[in-house]
């Protein structure tokens, strides 16, 4: 009981403290930019190898895994589309964002966390600057946007690495991959995984500000903050994939018969 | 370069080191099962609810899912109940503990051991004549092994079901013939596969958090950097070796 | 009257640290607090400029009313404090010069080094970073750092932990002498009982979250209490 109190406690917080980041950025609103920018290359430089490797694998386990279904019904034609619509829609974006959680959100939550204990935070305060504007404001915005940018460079990488597996160990041939693509893949698919990376990376940013810049209690503290920052991160994540798609497939739904579809 | 290309070298030598050593402790003891037992109780036990709620939610995505690609690729969604239960023990049952187990039980693991580390303790242990690695590592990677076999199963069972719900739900199968055709997909080699793949994560988590553990240097810094590096090089290994057995099982067991 | 706390209480959980304290601080004066580890010496200096909330009492700083201001009057009430942390609280990602020029309106270079002169380092580490000087040197860093926008009250959380003798003394003096010279008020909080008899104007002794004594130090070096007692003889 304790545990789920103490659960949505740390939900409510997050939503809180994220109106406020947001209200201090528009308050403040450009005046933070070299800050933000600042901030940007430094997540952008330390997490793209990571994401762009991972992305390539992620795609490569799936490709496996849609042959082996495929070829027991003679469709291994499809294999490029389905494999690059599952990668774009759902897999991708999931497992890349895991990863995101440890490199960009731990990573955060640590240095954040460090801050507070060591009381940078309250010198800030001190000498008269606000913390939320001059930390959180920069990080959340930069984690927001790379995130994003990260997500949909992985997986795009991730459907490279899918053809790279399938034209080299399954000798298929590369248009044959492509020709199915747009079959399955078209505007919607963007948007969905589009849409889920921008989701994803406001959680990351949420909870690793959230859970860095509350953390206290020294040096356990911050690993404490940190280890809650990797599990909350992963568990909204896969909450947060479940309600985008159900939400993507009734706006989809909603257009496509109001508009007639695209 | 030449500096970063040693640390690399030294890092897989004392990973392997680790893993060694972890290994003959198994072989000739000493055994400890008591903290063999707390250790399962805080790993396996402590990261149940977590996977228990995530992986249910990945098992109600999905069914949508592959009916959506279902649809378009074969126009019938006959197939759900075989291609979900596939694509469940075959990699989202496996894969999903796995990574969550990482945030969890590795980023504890290693700040555990890392500011052990920063407050001496470890040197202290050193000086008691305890092995570290026998002491901190062992009853941890036991542990681990058997928490992510059992939490494999477990959550594939979860997601299965959840899946099935929404399949029965909203695609309009029965029960029966849900299992029934899931049946005809499904055969015990699936089930082998994951198992083992869980066995191999469950086996790496343990190793690769107490070695940045061990490697914690500075104050609270340090515990806080080891344990993202810890949390970053795990989940990128688990990927790299779900790819490699992915396509070993696809070649060997299918 | 630069400061003064009435009836001022705080708890953390069941744990009372402050259990309604009333004081006052004078301008220009220097103020020590003694007292055992978690006797609230630090919940006393951070309730002062609003890094805390108190439970309930009032705190009032040159006047303004602390216990129920808005941030925008909190921030107005610090740029005349200036608080030292018990950690150099340096930020890792700026260079010596960024931190000491942080709380700065105009990036002076001139008032930054004259900062650095009062507490007896040089221009020569303007350009490194916090993890590259020594701890020793990172304290009076961050006291320089404080000392930069010119406040008129300072708080210290133990100035002198971690500094060697000779250091310990020349941050002492430095106290001593802003006080008489641009008429600082300091309140510091200390375990050290020897500094606080040479340059404190008065002493104030907390226990058990309740004042113990609150007296100048010719009075507190002939006080019977058993506590004090045994802080004068540590002194010795």
């Amino acid at each position: 009981m304790q545990l789920v109190l103490g659960f949505f406690a740390d939900i409510g917080g997050m939503a809180l403290f994220s109106l406020e980041v947001v209200r201090t950025w528009l308050r403040t609103f450009g005046q933070n930019g070299s800050l933000i920018v600042e901030q940007i290359a430094l997540v952008a430089y330390r997490s793209l190898v990571t994401i762009l490797f991972s992305g390539f694998f992620v795609g490569a386990i799936l490709v496996i895994q849609f042959h082996l279904m495929l070829s027991k019904y003679d469709a291994v034609t499809l294999l490029g589309g389905l494999n690059t619509s599952a990668t774009i829609r759902e897999v991708g974006p999931l497992i890349i964002s895991f990863l995101l959680a440890g490199k960009v959100g731990a990573y955060t939550a640590a240095e954040l966390g460090t801050m507070r204990v060591t009381e940078q935070i309250d010198a800030i305060r001190c000498l008269g600057r606000d913390p939320v504007q001059y930390l959180i404001v920069p990080r959340f915005i930069a984690i927001v946007l790379c995130s994003l940018l990260l997500l949909v460079f992985g997986v795009l990488v991730g459907v490279a690495g899918s053809m790279v597996v399938a034209v080299e160990l399954y000798n298929m041939n590369f248009l044959q991959y492509m020709e199915s693509i747009p079959r399955f893949t078209g505007i919607w698919t963007i948007i969905a995984g589009v849409f889920k990376s921008l989701v994803y990376g406001l959680i990351v940013a949420a909870v690793s500000t959230y859970k860095g810049y509350f953390a206290s209690g020294g040096a356990q503290g911050v690993g404490r903050a940190v280890t809650e920052c990797a599990v909350y991160t992963n568990l909204l994540i896969v909450f947060a994939n479940s309600f985008t798609s159900y939400f993507l497939e009734n706006v989809q739904q909603f257009v496509n018969n109001t508009f007639g579809g695209f | 370069m030449k500096k970063q290309l040693f640390y690399f070298v030294t890092a897989v030598h004392d990973v392997f080191f680790i893993f060694g050593k972890t290994l003959l402790t198994c072989l000739k003891g000493p055994h400890r099962a008591k903290e063999i037992f707390h250790h399962i109780n805080q790993i396996g036990i402590g990261s149940l609810p977590v996977i228990l709620l995530s992986t249910a939610f990945a098992g109600f995505v999905i069914t949508g899912e592959i009916a959506f690609h279902m649809d378009e690729a074969l126009h019938t969604v006959e197939m759900i109940p075989g291609f979900s239960a596939q694509f469940i023990l075959r990699e989202i049952g496996v894969v999903i503990p796995a990574l969550l187990m990482v945030s969890k039980a590795g980023a504890a693991n290693t700040a555990e051991v890392g500011s052990m580390k920063v407050t001496e303790q470890i040197d202290a242990l050193r000086l008691l004549q305890i092995d570290p690695i026998e002491y901190l590592v062992y009853p941890r990677f036991v542990a681990s092994i058997v928490s992510l076999a059992c939490l494999t199963l477990i959550s594939i069972f979860v997601t299965l079901s959840c899946a099935t719900a929404i399949a029965v739900i909203r695609y309009h199968f029965t029960w029966l013939e849900y299992v029934n055709s899931l049946l005809v997909f499904v055969t015990p080699r699936d089930l082998i596969s994951a198992l083992l793949k869980g066995l191999v994560f469950g086996a790496v988590i343990p190793v690769i958090s107490c070695f940045y553990g061990f490697r914690c240097t500075g104050g609270a810094e340090g515990v806080g950097s080891a344990t993202t590096n810890s949390v970053v090089t795990s989940t990128i290994l688990i990927i790299l070796l779900d790819f490699v057995l992915t396509f070993a099982f696809s070649v060997l067991l299918y | 009257m630069a400061i003064s706390f009435k009836n001022v209480a705080k708890a953390f959980g069941q744990k009372k640290v402050l259990d309604g304290v009333s004081f006052s601080v004078e301008t220009g004066e220097v103020l020590f607090i003694l007292g055992k580890s978690g006797m609230g010496k630090s919940v006393t200096l951070k309730t002062t400029i609003g890094l805390m909330k108190p439970d309930r009492g009032e705190i009032y700083v040159h006047g303004e009313a602390v216990h129920t201001a808005s941030e925008h009057t909190l921030a107005q009430v610090r740029k005349k404090c200036g608080m030292v942390f018990q950690h150099p609280a340096l930020l890792d990602s700026l260079t010596i010069f960024e931190n000491v020029a942080f709380g700065l309106e105009t990036k002076n270079r001139e008032r930054v080094i004259e900062c650095l002169k009062l507490v007896h380092l040089d221009e020569s580490i303007l350009n490194r970073k916090p993890q590259e000087i020594s701890y020793g040197m990172q304290k009076r860093v961050s006291l320089a750092r404080t000392l930069a926008p010119g406040p008129q009250i300072l708080l210290f959380d133990e100035p002198t932990t971690g500094l060697d003798p000779i250091t310990t003394n020349a941050v002492n003096e430095l106290i001593a002498e802003l006080s008489d010279r641009l008429n600082v008020t300091s309140v510091v909080v200390s375990h050290d009982m020897g500094c606080a008899l040479r340059i404190a104007d008065r002493i104030l002794v907390l226990d058990q979250g309740n004042i113990l004594a609150l007296d100048t130090v010719d009075r507190i070096k002939s006080s019977s209490e058993p506590l004090i007692q045994d802080f004068l003889r540590e002194a010795l």
